[in-house]
């Protein structure tokens, strides 16, 4: 068995940890297009703000590779993919043989259409070198254009660092796929405590200076800046996929199935660059965070080598950290849907609210199951609602107890015995069998 | 492996495990009472839970802590042990949105994810060793006894 892997971040690197758990003899070999292997993306903010030196970046060892025999081909590029032939081309023109092929190829940032959006000083955050040059731009302002996490983490990194900054959003709040209203105001204020400005509802229109960027027109205003951090969004890395021939997904990643197999034979994709059935939603998403990329790499990796596991789907699930001086968490669906009356198919939808002066706890029902949650301020319980949205319980009468401060595993035991079913793994069944 | 194994008809809810934890393990002093008073607060890794129950990391053989830590924080040791190099931790908190059991701690004062190791640089964990009435156990992980696991 020859495996190939094309990416060498996250859903890459858990592929390779997969099919070594089962194969140790055949050879792995993994491409990819930048030099600095093993450094975990979700890192580069803490880089940029100074507080992470370079070496402490990696999420793996930087002996990994010779750890898991595996042939590292680094800074090399994939061109093509031909599935009838199993080979891939690098952009040396060396051609590779595959039995098994992952395309692990994530995403890139969206670059829009702005005018000027080609002067100097204007960079998104998505690679090292994108860090080093925002790490390494001369001057004290900064604009920051999206405030979707990436954006909101990085214009609190450059406030850290020392920069005046403006965060500009054309949708009406911060983090709007995100967290809902009451939340986003409160980490809004959050960020504007930090003494960041926060222009909402305020579209870039163009930039404006000689070579390098020096200001900024909005909607509204002119921000004058020497530094401008892109991250509006992320796109999926398909073309080698979509000129090999692979069905690609309504949203735009590769389509894949639950044994995260694409539609050519032998070739598997993962990570931000697959479209996969989301949990809560119960349609196709392309989930482009760090742990669906993991856990899509394992199983796309046991599969590819020889072992039946299926994926159950992707869940979104983000969290803002330490960066504004407050938890906050949100999983899954954000906002219950109102178009036809919130309900669909027979399933009403409903949404259940407790806030004081600095906590917030809602959580998005369908029928009887959660299908979002949201935690700001009291975060510790917020895995019991990954644990549930994931498992799809009727969580009927212990909704209140969900919703109060008492809420805590134990508690919610009757609930897991009820549907023992559901909850096969020898963690749950240690505590079941406790004389309870 | 061996894990802790919590006899619920024997735990009384004397909070003793959760007391010894954060003074042995967290604490600057380990001596009470003056840990009581050490800054930062020290915290246990043990939670003494609903109808009285103490509840710790249950060290899940497929760890969706570890799968969402994004920089390998949150680690397995050689003998299956779930611990937090807290060198490394950047205190992002994905592996508390991650825990089934809620037993990670997000101790935003340290800027640290703290959860139970089962002592495992220790020999032999504290909480067993103090608990009144034997309802904590170290007892070797029946993997056949719950064949259905995945491990
Ligand atoms: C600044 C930032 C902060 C983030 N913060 C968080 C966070 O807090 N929480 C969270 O859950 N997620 C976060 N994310 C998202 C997270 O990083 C991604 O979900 C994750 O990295 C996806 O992993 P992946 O393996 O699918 O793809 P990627 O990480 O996108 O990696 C793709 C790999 O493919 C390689 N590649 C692409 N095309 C080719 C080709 N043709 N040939 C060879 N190699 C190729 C690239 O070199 C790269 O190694 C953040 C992302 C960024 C950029
Ligand atoms: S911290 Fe939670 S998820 Fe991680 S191993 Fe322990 S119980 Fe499992
Ligand atoms: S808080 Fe620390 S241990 Fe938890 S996921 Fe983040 S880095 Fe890993």
């Amino acid at each position: 068995m020859k495996y190939i892997i094309i990416g060498g971040s996250a859903a890459a690197i858990q592929a390779v940890e997969a099919v070594r758990s089962v194969d140790q003899r055949s050879s792995i070999e993994l491409f990819a297009d930048e030099e600095t292997p093993l450094f975990s993306r979700v890192l580069l903010p803490y880089y940029v703000a100074e507080e992470l030196p370079k070496k402490l970046l990696n999420f793996r060892p930087l002996t990994f590779f010779e750890d898991h025999e595996v042939i590292s081909h680094l800074g090399v590029r994939i061109t093509a993919i031909d599935p009838d032939t199993r080979t891939v081309t690098a952009d040396n023109g060396q051609k590779h043989e595959y039995d098994r092929l992952l395309i692990a190829t994530g995403g890139r940032p969206i670059v829009p259409p702005i005018p000027g959006v080609d002067k100097k000083g204007i960079f998104p955050l998505k690679t090292m070198q994108d860090a080093e040059n925002i790490f390494n731009a001369q001057g004290k302002r900064a604009v920051v254009i999206g405030a979707g996490s990436i954006g909101v983490e990085s214009c609190i990194s450059l406030k850290r660092k020392g920069m005046e900054v403006n965060l500009v959003e054309q949708l009406g709040r911060v983090l709007p796929t995100v967290f809902d209203d009451q939340a986003s105001s409160i980490i809004r204020k959050r960020i504007e405590g930090l003494g960041i400005k926060v222009r909402t509802g305020e579209k870039a229109v163009r930039f404006h200076g000689n070579g390098s960027v020096t200001s900024l027109s909005t909607s509204e205003r002119d921000i004058d800046c020497d530094l401008v951090v892109m991250s509006i969004g992320v796109t999926p890395n398909i073309e080698l996929a979509e000129s090999a021939g692979l069905d690609i997904g309504e949203l735009g990643g590769i389509a894949v199935n639950d044994r995260m197999r694409t539609s050519a034979a032998g070739i598997f994709a993962a990570g931000d660059v697959a479209e996969t059935q989301d949990i809560a939603l119960d349609k196709k998403s392309i989930n482009a965070i760090w742990p669906c990329a993991v856990e899509q790499g394992k199983v796309a990796g046991l599969n590819m080598a020889g072992k039946k596991v299926l994926y159950p789907g992707s869940l979104r699930m983000n969290s803002i950290g330490n960066f504004i001086g407050q938890p906050a968490i949100s999983i899954g669906m954000v906002n219950a849907p109102v178009e036809e009356g919130g309900v669909e198919a027979g399933e009403h939808y409903q949404e259940v609210v407790r806030s004081s002066q600095d906590t917030y706890r809602k959580l998005v029902l369908k029928g009887n199951r959660i299908v979002g949650a949201t935690l700001v301020g009291d975060t510790q319980k917020a895995g019991i609602f990954t644990v549930l949205i994931k498992k799809q319980v009727n969580v009927d009468e212990f909704v209140p107890l969900l919703m109060s401060h008492k809420l805590n595993f134990m508690e919610i035991l009757p609930l897991i015995r009820r549907y023992s079913d559901k909850f096969k793994e020898i963690e749950y069944k240690e505590l079941m069998d406790t004389g309870l | 492996m061996e894990v802790i194994m919590v006899d619920q008809r024997k735990c009384t809810g004397c909070h003793q495990c959760e007391l010894w934890c954060a003074n042995e393990i967290s604490s600057e002093s380990k001596e009470m009472p003056a840990s009581f008073s050490d800054e930062p607060q020290p915290v246990p890794r043990v939670f003494v839970e609903g109808k009285q129950f103490a509840l710790h990391c249950r060290h899940c053989p497929d760890a969706p802590c570890v799968e969402a830590c994004p920089n390998g924080t949150m680690s397995r040791d050689e003998n299956g042990l779930v611990f937090v190099n807290d060198t490394t931790c950047i205190a992002c908190w994905m592996c508390v949105m991650a825990c089934p059991f809620g037993v990670i701690n997000p101790y935003s004062t340290m800027k640290l994810a703290i959860k139970c190791d089962r002592c495992r640089n220790m020999g032999y964990p504290i909480c067993v060793e103090v608990c009144p009435t034997n309802a904590l156990q170290l007892a070797e992980r029946d993997v056949k006894a719950f064949p259905a696991s995945k491990a």
